[in-house]
């Protein structure tokens, strides 16, 4: 008699075999020693809260959700979801004002950029960081992101037009994130510019919320399941007009949330839409791999490039559709930076309590940045950029920036017979 | 606990009690705080009979109700005076009687009637809200019955009857081994003993032996020339890697196997089969498959997800069953306190034997043999057992010291405090946390900290890894002893300054924690069994030292 | 996604595959679900331990003609195994790893309990224990990091002068490694190695050491040092005045995460490429021949190659599965050797040899692997997931890893000409 056969538990901690692996792989041990470690806080922490509640540990805060202790763990558990799971279901403090303040991208965004000029200015002004510091405990050494003028949904209504795309016989949508919305435009707009070039119109969600990422890290669940249930419920729309097409997005953090967050600390079921969201990345690397479509590089365009694997592309494992499409550009020397996480981790890194923290993990990465010897550094996370940039001496683009920088668009339409 | 007081084998004691499991100590320590002198003799280490190898279950007596009222009765008398005596080793978790469909629901009635009958308080809910209340049992049951069961931690309990002997003056011997008895004419006078950590044979004399061996003291009885007729009854029981349940699920039917699913700490355990054994296997028991099979079949049907659910180990215990004196045959077996006064019995003075009941009648068990006790010796003192507070209990309002101890600032993180003071109740304040270092995990699964492992060998009597296994939970988590029992082993070797000793300790302690995982080692289970063998076979070499078992040390 | 070879598992013998199949210019993708083995390594490579009739063997070349047919060695043959073995040490070294001691015979290591044990290689930091006379004639200062749990000098110690050695021990206080002591958990090894990253906290310990240790004493250390190289062993070795002993703490493995870093970042140089975290759940069959594999992270875009290496390991990391009554591969359903009989699969004393170790997946003489008795055309198993070998009785796991490994990679050098 075969006894236990599904024996795989949905208390997936169970798999833990202590091996420790995890351990070693946890940036934020060696940097803040008050946090208990993926191991104590994940599969160990879980039996005792299993037991009593009071058994949660509020440090669990300081883990980062950066995953990778899921990449090395030999045993499938899926720590980074436990802890915030832990997080979400036993963390009953009010999230701070400050906390809601950095979480509400939607509603930061929506203000700054109505007040784009001034917002900027201010928000580099010392005195006003130092006010931020004071008053809501933002580290004052920390670099802003720029709010734009003008939001990409704009931009893409106004100047590009929905029209323009319906043109285009085959479809993605576009799930473009707060970043690219309020606060890099252009990178949306090379989207775009790539995605024509192969014959693809761009479409937008009917309705797209922030994915939810800086939500669930400040403990506004019911904020983030309201904003899940809506943009699934979009994609739902889109994907049945659109029928097989994608849903694909610039952010890998974004992606991760939509894909793996929802359904393990949102206990949200997307599992008809799930295999529908990915990278942009990886959507032209499928269509260039399955002979869809080519691509043309401008003869010019020279560049060394440090690619930098973000935690959350690390856990989806998808940098390799990144690379990949660079490592296409004829003159592009890439070369890929020790994959270690940068420390800011969203929202993590602009809290007072942690910018020392975070500036200690992303330390090594800033070390082989600038010893690299690259004209910029490609990421596909937009917070990652804000980290490096602020703390080393290079720029950082998305790899789909450096595409539509490096793209012949008259030789890949000319090659993929775009007539539009 | 300082368990050697003054032992000296000049001295006559008032009593010499045999046996440390939950019954000995008890009765150790109602004696001694009656005022007699005591001497416990513990051929192994406190609780490593009977007592450790149960559920765990803090019976409300429901589970007796039908077919024994009388030990029903006693049951929920001590569940009480438990939940107040001993609340730092009990956890007051409630239970639930349930019919499956296949189970027949007239059962129920007649099951409420008898547990009122005897004075336990048992309703029937709503299966919805049977479900409600303990989400993990299977939602196909047709009735649900609240009892107020518990769980109970034997150890612990033991543990703490040690220690409250002992400050009165008890003194308590492990590893000491009663070879034989010191007679004079008709009369046991005291008893020859070997040392089983030197070697070492020596006599103690007493005015009294009481025999509290359990299922062993069957044997004692031959060598003191009296018969106490004992069937063993092994009961073999699986314990899960978490808490599926967090209220004790009973099946509400007539007892039979896997019947019982027990939260305790951060596991818990379903059980328990029932075979006689010879009495020659007692001592060296393994769980067979067909227990694991019979055990998971009918768990499962109590609560769906220990199909699923990792199995850390497999153990089995023997109920010391005693037959009726008119009944050599054992066909009349009674499950209630057997107290043996052999003067009158048997013409023996000097000796009296307590066995039978059950670890829930512990106290009571006590308080009998240690009336018989006072009575024989012409002492007049109450017994006093069923009100005063264990040492580490506290009963609300009656400790001042705990409502004037400030809380301790400590950088200890709260989680781990907790479970220091789930274990110890108020003596987890014994713990030091002068420095880091105090507060740094010996046992990672179940949060054991160096401060208490260093407590337990000092004020605990653990001399031995398994010893400290039975009072702090080292190796009893989720790696069964992978990461923890070479940190706990260096610790051990620092303390007795002694690292031979430590790596043989070591080794027995690997083979007893095997002994209980190797019948479910399969799916994740065998993955750390290959780890800790890759480990200590392989990195550390152990391999090369073979255990010494318990019995072979004779 | 298409590579010349695809190889399924990047620990030790995944990674020596690889490595010898992109230096012969040939494109590997390496698929690992989660770290490896090698975070629990002694600190050194095993080749041949222990006979099949359980005598130990001294010069391991001598013994491999000893061992059963069914056994990996066998099938690669004596010569085979003896001509890997000698060529590793060098082969290694261009990849900055050091194998220290004699290929042709085995050598003494002091293990974290203080046992002393043979194996064949040691590596970087470890050096072969000196003989009892050597041992006799020294002097051994034993220090420990305060608050350090996983390292026991008093085992060490005694260890030592059972064999004649006079030892003192030393706790050394030092403010960055006791920081970690703050968390009740995390003064590892790894995190300690961390520590010493800093070129201040190396130099730091240098002037503990020295002031603490008197002339001519051995200082023997925790190998808690280098995670990624062996820069902070040689700056130790080269500013203490002492001789300095490493031995190893229990796990994490500072010098097998070292190996595994080493040999994953020159598989990388080479041009092969990681996949970390993933894992492989199913493939695409014509007959006998695998044509794709699908991974967890990859779903929908296949792996291609012509020839796949499964090097999956025990069952540890899930290379095979034991279900109650039986042992399956749990990726393609390939044959595994195991004993029917479920009470055969354990012996009841913890330290005996366990019957359930020697189990493993089915090949045939050329480690093609099995279903249903028919060997794939294109799929081989290396490493622990082979059967016919017993790692920790025998004393072999490093040795047959490494060498199934460099013996497939041949294998397919020669059997699959080049794109």
């Amino acid at each position: 008699m075969n006894l236990q056969e599904n024996n795989i538990s949905e208390n997936n901690f169970e798999q833990c075999i202590k091996c420790t692996v995890c351990t070693v792989y946890c940036p934020v041990i060696p940097a803040n020693p008050k946090y208990p470690g993926p191991k104590q806080a994940g599969p160990d922490g879980e039996r005792f809260r299993l037991k009593a509640a009071d058994y949660f540990d509020p440090s669990l805060k300081y883990c980062l959700n950066c995953k990778r202790c899921e990449v090395a763990c030999p045993s499938g558990v899926r720590i980074g979801d436990i802890i915030q799971s832990a997080r979400l279901k036993y963390n009953h403090e009010k999230p701070s004002v400050r906390d809601r303040m950095l979480a509400d991208t939607d509603f930061a965004g929506e203000v700054a950029t109505k007040m784009a000029p001034l917002v900027n200015a201010t928000l580099g002004l010392k005195p006003v960081k130092l006010l931020l510091d004071g008053a809501l405990a933002i580290d004052h050494r920390r670099a802003f992101p720029k709010y734009t003028s003008t939001t990409f949904e704009k931009w893409y209504r106004k100047e590009l037009t929905a029209e323009s795309q319906l043109k285009y016989a085959k479809r993605v949508a576009y799930f473009h994130g707060c970043y690219v919305n309020y606060n890099y435009p252009q990178l949306g707009k090379d989207l775009v510019k790539i995605l024509n070039a192969v014959g693809y119109g761009v479409e937008l969600l009917d309705d797209e919320k922030c994915c939810g990422v800086a939500l669930i890290a400040n403990g506004l669940y019911d904020q983030a399941r309201r904003h899940a249930r809506k943009n699934l419920d979009a994609m739902r729309r889109a994907t049945a007009s659109l029928k097989q097409y994608k849903v694909i997005t610039t952010s890998s953090t974004c992606t991760l949330t939509m894909r793996d967050e929802y359904p393990h600390l949102l206990g949200i079921d997307n599992s008809d839409v799930r295999q529908n969201i990915e990278t942009a990345t990886r959507f032209i690397y499928r269509l260039i791999d399955n002979g869809e479509v080519r691509l043309a590089f401008r003869d010019d365009y020279t560049r060394r490039i440090a690619y930098h694997t973000p935690c959350h592309m690390e856990k989806l494992g998808w940098s390799v559709y990144s690379t990949s499409l660079m490592q296409m550009i004829p003159g592009v020397e890439l070369q890929m930076l020790p994959s270690n996480c940068c420390g800011i981790a969203g929202t993590y890194g602009f809290k007072r309590e942690n910018y020392q923290v975070s500036q200690t993990i992303g330390h090594d990465l800033f070390a082989a940045i600038e010893a690299s010897g690259a004209d910029f550094v490609a990421t596909d996370c937009e917070t990652c950029k804000w980290q490096i940039e602020m703390s080393t001496s290079k720029k950082v683009f998305n790899p789909i920036s450096v595409i539509a920088e490096a793209l012949d668009v008259e030789a890949t339409r000319k090659l993929n017979h775009v007539k539009i | 606990m300082k368990t050697d007081n003054n032992a000296s084998a000049q001295r006559e004691y008032d009593v010499i009690i045999i046996g440390g499991g939950a019954t000995g100590a008890g009765t150790a320590r109602d004696c001694a705080l009656r005022g007699l002198s005591v001497l416990l003799l513990e051929r192994f280490d406190f609780t490593a009979g009977a007592t450790g190898r149960n559920h765990g279950l803090l019976h409300s007596g429901a589970r007796y109700a039908m077919t024994d009222g009388e030990s029903a009765a006693e049951c929920i008398k001590e569940n009480m005076i438990l939940k107040n005596i001993a609340n730092h080793c009990v956890e007051d978790t409630s239970g639930l009687f349930v019919t499956l469909p296949e189970d027949d629901i007239s059962y129920q009635a007649k099951f409420i009637d008898a547990c009122n009958n005897v004075g336990i308080h048992a309703y029937p809910i709503n299966p919805k809200d049977a479900i409600r209340m303990e989400p993990s049992v299977n939602k196909s049951i047709v009735g649900a019955v609240v009892v107020p069961d518990g769980s109970i931690d034997p150890f612990r309990l033991t543990t703490a009857n040690i220690l409250d002997a002992t400050a009165h003056g008890a003194t308590a011997l492990t590893f000491h081994e009663v070879v034989g008895f010191e007679m004079s004419q008709n009369r046991v006078v005291g008893v020859k003993t070997l040392n089983h950590k030197n070697g070492e044979r020596r006599s103690y004399y007493s005015k009294l032996v009481i025999n509290a061996g359990g299922i062993w003291g069957h044997k004692i009885a031959q060598m003191a020339g009296v018969a106490v007729n004992m069937f063993p009854a092994k009961g073999a029981l699986l314990v899960f890697g978490h808490r599926v349940n967090n209220v004790v699920i009973n099946r509400c039917r007539k007892p039979a196997d896997a019947d019982i699913l027990v939260p305790g700490d951060m596991i818990c355990v379903i059980g328990t089969t029932s075979s006689r054994v010879p009495y020659e296997e007692i001592d060296n028991m393994n769980v067979t498959a067909d227990e694991v099979a019979t055990l998971l079949r009918e768990g499962e049907k109590l609560a769906p997800s220990l199909a699923s659910t990792r199995i850390l180990r497999a153990y089995s215990g023997v109920r010391p069953l005693v037959a009726a004196d008119n009944d050599p045959s054992g066909r009349n077996i009674s499950r209630g306190i057997v107290l043996l006064d052999h003067a009158v019995r048997d013409g023996l003075e000097g000796f009296i034997t307590i066995t039978g009941g059950k670890l829930m009648t512990y106290r009571l068990m006590a308080e009998w043999a240690t009336d018989l006790a006072c009575r024989k010796l012409g002492v007049e003192v109450p017994c006093t057992t069923a009100l005063r507070p264990l040492p580490g209990s506290t009963i609300a309002g009656q400790s001042e010291e705990a409502a004037e101890t400030p809380v301790v600032e400590s950088t200890t993180p709260a989680n781990i405090q907790r479970a220091e003071v789930d274990r110890h109740g108020e003596l987890a304040k014994r713990i030091a946390r002068t420095n880091c270092y105090d507060h740094s995990l010996v046992c990672e699964c179940e949060n054991v900290t160096v401060g208490e492992v260093e407590y337990a060998f000092k004020e605990l009597s653990a001399d031995t890894l398994t010893a400290l296994r039975r009072r702090t939970r080292v190796g009893m988590g989720t790696c069964q002893g992978e990461l923890c029992s070479c940190r706990a082993a260096g610790l051990l070797s620092r303390a007795h300054g002694c690292s031979e000793k430590a790596k043989a300790e070591l080794v027995n302690f690997l083979n007893e924690r095997w002994k209980g995982i190797y019948p479910v080692a399969w799916g994740d289970s065998l993955r750390g069994a290959q780890l800790a063998s890759w480990i200590y076979g392989s990195v550390c070499g152990l391999n090369t030292i073979k255990p010494t078992d318990k019995i072979a040390k004779k | 996604m298409r590579y010349d070879t695809i190889i399924i598992g990047g620990g030790l013998s995944g990674l020596v595959c690889g490595i010898k199949l992109q230096e012969a210019g040939r494109s590997c993708a390496i698929i690992s679900a989660g770290q490896s083995a090698l975070h629990f390594s002694s600190g050194a490579f095993d080749l041949l331990g222990v006979t099949a009739d359980g005598t130990e063997v001294e010069r391991p070349f001598d013994a491999l003609k000893s061992l059963p047919a069914e056994h990996p060695y066998s099938k690669v043959g004596a010569d085979g195994v003896e001509a890997y073995a000698r060529a590793l040490p060098q082969w290694f070294a261009q990849m900055g790893i050091v194998l220290n001691g004699d290929v042709e015979r085995n050598s003494s290591r002091i293990t974290p309990l203080g046992i002393v044990r043979k194996s064949w290689m040691m590596l970087d930091e470890y050096t072969p224990l000196a003989d009892e006379a050597a041992i006799a004639g020294s002097r051994y200062l034993i220090v420990n990091f305060a608050g350090f749990l996983d390292f026991y000098p008093k085992f060490i110690a005694d260890c030592l002068e059972q064999r004649g050695g006079k030892c003192r021990m030393e706790v050394l206080s030092m403010s960055a490694v006791e920081k970690l002591r703050i968390n009740p958990t995390e003064m590892r090894s790894a995190n300690i190695a961390k520590v010493f990253q800093s070129q201040r906290q190396l130099d730091k310990l240098v002037e503990l050491v020295n002031s603490k240790a008197s002339e001519g004493e051995t200082v023997v250390l925790p190998a808690t040092f280098g995670l990624s190289d062996t820069l902070p062993v040689e700056y130790l070795r080269s500013h203490c005045r002492n001789n300095l002993m490493f031995v190893s703490p229990v796990p994490p493995s500072i010098s097998g995460i070292r190996v595994q870093r080493r040999l994953q970042a020159h598989f990388v140089k080479l041009g092969g490429r990681f996949y970390a975290g993933d894992t492989v759940n199913g493939a695409t069959l014509e007959g006998n021949r695998v044509t794709g594999i699908a991974t967890v992270n990859h779903s929908d875009i296949l792996f291609h190659a012509d020839n796949y290496v499964v090097a999956t390991g025990s069952f540890f990391s899930n290379g095979i599965v034991a279900r109650s009554n039986e042992v399956v591969e749990p990726i393609f359903g390939a044959d595994v050797n195991y004993d029917t009989n479920r009470d055969r699969w354990f012996d009841r004393c913890v330290m005996n040899r366990q019957p359930y170790m020697d189990f493993g997946v089915a090949t045939d003489a050329d480690f093609r692997m099995l279903k249903g008795g028919r060997p794939f055309d294109n799929m081989y198993a290396i490493g622990s997931v082979l059967d016919g070998h017993n790692p920790l009785e025998e004393g072999s796991g490093s040795g047959v890893a490494i060498i199934t490994a460099m013996h497939v990679a041949n294998s397919i050098l020669t059997n699959t000409a080049k794109r």
